[in-house]
């Protein structure tokens, strides 16, 4: 998953921990043959290759996984969206050298994005893609299901108390701090790491934070980030993030996406069918050359 | 671009491209603090060489076969050296030396070749039989010396050679390359400044599959060239490889072994050979340290590499990776783990989402160089060597490591021969 794993287990025998960590890695790996879509003999490379020529009939895991994945995608009408990748992949190439890309080519790849074009059979347990080009990546999913196994398969044997970060940006707890009614995480400033913007406290629950961050700083004035809004085909501008906690380490990592591309009047009622504990989005200004965070917009606890 | 053609302004472009690259080499290897008291990089830090004649060192080679033939490309791209001379008994090599080289006289013996007038320093590549008479011969001609490793074929010969060297004030290099490795040389200085603890055992090994055999162009030539196999030349892979990884162990522990015991046999190559196709040995060092070698050439799994092991972390470095034991845990995760052992009930900062992937993989290490280097040191420790003789001053430490490595391999040899343990030579003396 491109990123760091730490798994924080306290007051534990070291043997037994180091069988918890080693069998914890056993899974990751399990889990990231499955969803990676850069492994190219994995299960995603092969539906992104061959599932516009075909119907593909996954494994039973990866069924599951793009059946939630689609559930979420009519959840968040349509903001949690896991076909994104061309549209991506054309900003990305265009911001690196500076540029923008045209209309035309934004309406192209936008063509070839969006989860109505992946075609279910229920019955023969199929998915077929609509036309050429389109390519799912669960990127913005995996680390949330990862989390949500894990935090699982330790509570079964036992666990109470734990720490698990996936490059601190999705984190899952299990009980408390050993020290504390709960574990606090701060958000830190991307502009100043120690200025903690907001702290959540979390028992027994997942925070994911998600964001923009310039592809090149110096690039120009406007920064802009990785995050697509799948109903403009635009990327998010500004400096900000999305940090949402929840009981579900799978919809914490939904909903950070797609609480930062739907409109602020309309989250309210998005989150309606959901039971997140909280979210608080930070966004950053200019002034002076300073970039400084601020609250923008908050939700729950 | 081929540098030994034969217009002159691509000599002079090829050079200037071997100049920049031998200075590329020794920046990287350079940004390590260690080079500062590392003694044999001393010549290399000379000023460049000049195109004047004064500047040119005249070296003849002893032996152009396959390693001899590998040396002239390298010294015909070496900024001052003049191929004065090629040397070799088999008549068709050096034929093909001599069509190489412009000017170059030939000889079938290499005292023939040491008597020659002008002729600064030799580059031995013969069968290990041969080293110590040859530089024995090429000391008392007054000559400088480059000879291939292992240094050679018995303990008596090794301290003959360093004898005879001793007080020459002659130049000389021997053919363990890795001492000139930027890779190697970094892995020196992650050790001495303490990135894998104490040295606690190193562990080598040199596997290929295959018979080791040279094809033999006659019958009546199979001793010349498959020399290796054969024990009245060569002792096998403990001379030909071994010393390679011994040279390193001692080098990186500073110390020479006190004894060592081991097996060998010929458990898959029955062809007539008598060197043993599989060796197995331990070195004992005198402060507790133990060195595992092992070499075989009937499964090539596991490749070849030096793994330099300590209570912090593992230095594979021919593969050029640092394997930390503990890597340490991300800052956050760190300040989580602090507040929890001293019983603080901290918040624990994180950065939101993670902005840049971070890539450090712990299962795959760290590279030890991030440059991409394609030179193993035979570049520098060649350019060494010419620079030393333009210079006058014999390289520090040179037959040191030449006769630890050379005493070491002979010692396993003997051991596994013996079947019984060989302690070090008292009083070998360098």
């Amino acid at each position: 998953m491109n990123t760091r794993f730490s798994l924080v287990l306290v007051d534990i025998d070291p043997e037994r921990a180091e069988a918890l960590a080693a069998e914890a890695e056993y899974d990751l790996r399990a889990h990231e043959r499955i969803m990676s879509r850069f492994d190219n003999e994995g299960p995603v490379a092969e539906l992104n290759r061959c599932a516009a020529e075909s119907a593909i009939t996954p494994s039973h895991e990866l069924w599951e996984i793009l059946s939630l994945c689609r559930d979420y995608w009519q959840r968040t009408r349509g903001a949690f969206d896991i076909t994104l990748w061309p549209l991506n992949h054309l900003w990305r190439e265009h911001l690196k050298r500076g540029e923008e890309p045209t209309e035309q080519a934004i309406a192209q790849a936008r063509r070839q994005t969006g989860f109505e074009r992946l075609h279910f059979d229920e019955t023969a347990r199929t998915v077929r893609f609509e036309s050429e080009g389109i390519s799912i990546d669960l990127g913005g999913f995996g680390k949330g299901f990862a989390l949500e196994s894990l935090a699982g398969s330790l509570r079964a044997q036992g666990v109470e108390q734990a720490f698990l970060s996936f490059g601190e940006s999705s984190i899952t707890v299990l009980g408390s701090h050993p020290h504390g009614p709960a574990w606090p995480v701060g958000i830190t400033s991307m502009f100043n790491p120690s200025q903690t913007v907001h702290a959540f406290h979390l028992r027994d629950a997942s925070l994911s934070s998600s964001g923009t961050a310039p592809f090149n700083r110096m690039a120009g004035p406007r920064p802009f980030g990785q995050i697509i809004d799948p109903r403009s085909g635009r990327p998010v501008e500004g400096y900000r993030t999305m940090s949402v906690a929840s009981p579900s380490a799978i919809e914490a990592e939904v909903l950070s996406t797609a609480l930062l591309v739907t409109p602020r009047q309309d989250r309210a009622e998005l989150l309606s069918g959901f039971s997140i504990i909280s979210a608080v989005e930070i966004v950053y200004h200019s002034s002076a050359g300073e970039f400084a965070p601020s609250i923008e917009w908050q939700y729950g606890s | 671009m081929d540098p030994d053609s034969s217009s002159s302004s691509s000599v002079l472009i090829g050079r200037q491209h071997r100049r920049d690259f031998l200075k590329r080499l020794a920046l990287v290897a350079g940004s390590s603090s260690l080079l500062a008291e590392l003694p044999w990089w001393s010549p290399l830090r000379a000023a460049p060489v000049g195109d004047s004649p004064a500047d040119r060192v005249r070296i003849g080679l002893i032996g152009v076969g396959s390693r001899g033939s590998l040396h002239l490309a390298h010294l015909l791209r070496t900024p001052g050296v003049e191929i004065a001379a090629l040397c070799d008994d088999y008549e068709p090599h050096l034929q093909a030396g001599l069509a190489r080289v412009k000017g170059a006289k030939g000889f079938a013996d290499y005292r023939q070749m040491l008597d020659m007038p002008g002729l600064d320093g030799v580059l031995i590549a013969t069968p290990l039989y041969l080293h110590s008479r040859m530089c024995l011969d090429a000391f008392s001609a007054g000559k400088h010396v480059f000879c291939e490793k292992s240094l050679a074929y018995t303990i008596e010969e090794c301290q003959a050679i360093a004898d005879a060297h001793r007080g020459s004030n002659k130049v000389f290099q021997i053919g363990h390359q890795r001492m000139f490795s930027p890779v190697f040389l970094r892995a020196l200085d992650l050790i001495r400044s303490g990135h894998i603890g104490q040295i606690t055992q190193i562990r080598a090994y040199w596997h290929r599959n295959g018979n080791w055999r040279r094809p033999v162009p006659d019958p009546s030539l199979e001793r010349r060239f498959n020399w290796r196999l054969y024990r009245a030349y060569s002792c096998g892979l403990m001379t030909e490889l071994a010393s390679h990884h011994m040279q390193v162990a001692n080098w990186f522990l500073g110390a020479h072994p006190v004894a060592c015991a081991g097996y060998g046999s010929i458990n898959y190559w029955k062809d007539g050979r008598e060197v043993y196709d599989n060796v197995n040995l331990v070195y004992r060092y005198a402060d507790g340290t133990q060195v595992v070698y092992d070499s075989m050439i009937s499964n090539k799994f596991y490749g070849m590499e030096v793994q330099i092991m300590g209570p912090k972390g593992t230095i594979e470095a021919e593969r050029g990776r640092l394997y930390a034991e503990n890597p340490p845990p991300a800052p956050g995760i760190m300040q989580l783990i602090n507040g929890i052992e001293h019983g603080f009930f901290d918040t624990v900062p994180i950065g939101g989402p993670s902005w840049v992937p971070d890539l450090k993989n712990d299962a795959k290490g760290e590279p030890l160089v991030n440059e991409k280097i394609t030179d193993d040191g035979t570049a520098i420790e060649l350019a060494a060597y010419a620079n030393s003789i333009r210079l006058g001053k014999p390289i520090p430490e040179m037959m040191e490591q030449a006769c630890r490595a050379g005493v070491c391999v002979l010692m396993g040899e003997t051991a596994m021969e013996q079947q019984k343990e060989i302690a070090w030579p008292e009083g070998f003396r360098i």
